[in-house]
Parts: C-alpha cells; structure tokens; sequence
C-alpha cells in the first residue's frame, strides 16, 4: 500500500466528510421545507451574483499588485495585503461601516452623491472583495512566478514600456492563472459570514430588497427555527455551489 | 566575479563553457541584471543604471518570443513599441533573408522558428545592439542563417553579441571573445 496515497485519501475524507453527511442530513432525515423555499433561492442568487462581482473586481484591481509581489520582493507590502484575510472578519464590516459612515469627511462625500454602503448591494460587494483579495492575490503570486520570464525580458528589450508588456505580454498568457486564482476568490466570497453580517444583513435595495445573504439566512434560519431548516438550506447552498464550481471547471477546459 | 571587457563593434562572438559567465554578462549588458561595480557604456552613452526598456538592447534567448501573436503582428510589435514606421517591402525581405515562410502564432512554432522570428523582431525594432544568448544552435541551416543575419545587422547598422557552444559558428563574427571562469580573452 502506498502510505502517500493512504495519507492523502484520509486528508481528504477529514475535508468531504463533514459536507458529505450535511448533504444526507439536510436532504434525508433533517429535511424541511423551509430549507428550500423561494427565501432561500433568492439569498443563494444573491451570495452568487454578489460573490462573481467581488472575483471580478479583484481581478481587475488586484492583478497588477500580485504580479509586482511576484516581481518585486516586498515582504512589508505582503504581508500588509494579507490583513483583510488575517483578522476577524467583523472587523472589516465594522471598518467598512464607518469609513463610509457619515463620521468620516469620506462618509459624508459618498452620501452627499447618493453612494450607500449599509444594507446594500455595493456594500456587501465592497466587503466580499476585501476579504476575498488577499485569497485571489495569494494565488495569482505563484503563478506569476512560476511564468517564464524570458517573454518579459524580451517585450522590455524591444522597447515595451513595463505597462504595456504587463498588459499585452503578460495578461494574455494569465488567463488561466486569472480564471483559477478568480474561482478560488469566489469560493471565498460565497462563504464569508463576518463581515456581511454587519454591513449587509439584509439588503435594502431592489431587485434584492429584503434579501439576505445565504450565510447570514442559513445564521438567522439556525437561530429563529432550529437544525432542520439551517441544514436543509446548508444541503440547498452546497450542492449549488459544487454544481456551479464544476460548470466553471468545465467552461474552464 | 566577472571581470569581461568587450569593446569591439559589428558581429561579436562570445564563448565559453557552461558557468563561465556569458549569459550573466549579457543580462547585465541588457539590464536584467545591475552591476556591483563597473560600467556599461554603449556606442558613448553610460547605460549602466537605465531600465531595460531605455537602453535600446534587445536580448534574444530560446524562451524569447511573444507567445500568443501571429508571426507578421510579431516581426513589427518592436518597431510599433518605438513609433517606427516599419515598410513593408523591408518586413519582406527580412521574413525572405532569414528564411521565415511559415505563419501562425508564434507558440504553436518549433523552437528553431520561434527563435527566427525573435531574431527578425529585433532586427525590424532597430535596437543599437542585440544579444543572442544560446539561440542560434537550434537554427536550421545555421551557417546561411548568421550570414543572413550579420548582412541585415550590418545594413541596420546594428551591433550584435552572441554566444555559442559551438567555436565553429565564430567564423562568421568579426571579433570572438572567451570566457573562462569570469575573466574575458579577445582571440581577434
């Protein structure tokens, strides 16, 4: 026997477990209706379009800075990137909620031209890109480094200002970098619970008035009926999200 | 420690065995790299300290390409890079010379042709000097390749370094330099 392969295959069944026996619970013996009502659909369509929003915004604000991590050694700057990952992610709603509160000369501005962060779709945006980032930025890194370097050099060498060969040399051999680090972003979007729980609870703005994000109905199912409804809900969220990780995964090839 | 002087112009070739300093000579001739101590100057101007983008050196090794371009949108993305205005009639002769008869994008080529491209993309950019590291061995035909070569860098007026494990691919250069252990010996 392959001890590897045995190690391995029981890492692995620590991970699936869990999520193996909350998908026959929540279909099977814990099942309930409440689980799976038009409540808990809209709050899925919501932590998707929310979270797809968020690995977009990251790709698009945060490639370059990874790509400069994996140029540049810049351990300060690194390890500045890694906060929003490493503290609790309260914190974030709570910074998030007063930098955009009217405490703040900021505040007032995004007031003043009708930008609302609290119980809003952009703020439960803005908060899932910050805690999502340092994830997407984290695994674009190493990909970045892991490139051959010579096309670079060469782009440089005819001339090619460091912008342009960033964007016609090396975004256009990222892709699946991008596409990779973006799905794992996402991922981490979809099941973040701190943050939006302070900034979003609730969204109050149209076509989601009234929604919550999945984590957080799974969170208010769980503590206003009990086991049941939260775990059929959990079931509901999970097998929708492995479905889509592998539509992803199959467009992706 | 490397301690190599080159000052020669035209078709310069540089041998050597492996480890004896000649691919770090040409990064810091073409900026990848900066020197401790010394300097680099080229045709008068000190380009020791400018970026690699400023210093008007392109360097060519196997990996040298823009992977996902066709062959025609490479061979003037240099001279496009620099605002030059690239005639077509010279692009012609340059894909002719150097025995470019094949199209697509430039991944999906052999190495030999990648490193064909590479070398017309240099020549259409027109840089003062281009370094080849290690390339032309993969090159069919290598022998009526240099010579093509050496014939539209010298009507460019174009200096070029390159190096090889081969002494035979020396006949064509002007001048051949040998790295041995860091330290530089002009042969002629």
């Amino acid at each position: 026997m392959n001890w590897l392969k045995l190690v391995a295959g029981l890492s692995l069944a620590i991970l699936v477990i869990p999520i193996f026996f909350l998908l026959y619970e929540g279909f099977g013996p814990l099942r309930d209706p409440i689980g799976y009502s038009y409540e808990v659909f809209r709050s899925i369509e919501l932590t998707l379009i929310s979270s797809a929003i968020a690995a977009t915004v990251s790709v698009a604000l945060f490639t370059p800075l990874a790509y400069y991590f994996a140029r540049n050694k810049n351990s300060i700057g690194e390890a500045l990137s890694d906060i929003p990952a490493s503290i609790p992610h309260p914190i974030i709603g709570v910074a998030i909620l007063v930098i955009a509160s009217p405490l703040t000369p900021f505040g007032k501005f995004l007031l003043s031209i009708g930008i609302n962060v609290f119980d809003s779709v952009l703020g439960l945006i803005v908060a899932l890109t910050i805690v999502s980032a340092p994830i997407y930025i984290n695994s674009m890194q190493p990909f970045f480094q892991s490139m051959n370097i010579a096309p670079e050099n060469y782009a440089l060498g005819l001339g090619a200002s460091k912008f342009r060969t960033f964007i016609s040399v090396v975004l256009p051999n990222s892709g699946r970098g991008i596409l990779n680090a973006s799905l794992i972003s996402m991922s981490r979007a979809m099941s973040e619970f701190g943050s939006i729980a302070i900034i979003a609870y609730y969204v109050l703005q149209q076509p989601f008035y009234g929604v919550n994000p999945a984590p957080v109905l799974i969170f208010q199912y769980y503590t206003y009926y009990g086991l049941g409804p939260a775990v059929t809900a959990s079931a509901v969220m999970i097998l929708v999200s492995i479905v889509m990780m592998i539509l992803l995964r199959l467009v992706k090839h | 420690m490397l301690d190599a002087n080159v000052s020669d112009e035209r078709f310069i070739c540089l041998t050597g065995k492996n480890g004896s300093g000649k691919t770090t000579l040409l990064n810091l001739i073409s900026g990848i790299l900066t020197p401790d101590e010394g300097r680099i100057t080229l045709n008068s101007r000190n380009i020791t300290n400018l970026p690699i983008e400023r210093r008007l050196v392109s360097i060519i090794t196997p990996d040298s390409c823009i992977p996902h371009l066709d062959v025609d949108r490479h061979m003037v993305w240099g001279a496009k890079n620099k605002g030059l205005k690239v005639e077509h009639d010279y692009v012609t002769e340059i894909k002719t010379g150097l025995g470019i008869y094949f199209d697509g994008k430039v991944r999906k080529l052999s190495l030999g042709m990648r490193e064909r491209v590479a070398i017309a993309t240099s020549l259409i950019s027109k840089p003062e000097l281009i370094l080849v590291d290690e390339t032309l061995s993969n090159i069919d035909n290598r022998r009526d390749f240099i010579v093509a070569f050496k014939n539209f860098t010298m009507k460019a007026n174009i200096d070029v370094i390159f190096t090889t494990q081969s002494p035979e691919d020396s006949s064509e250069a002007d001048h051949h330099y040998q790295l041995e252990s860091g330290k530089s010996t002009r042969l002629f």
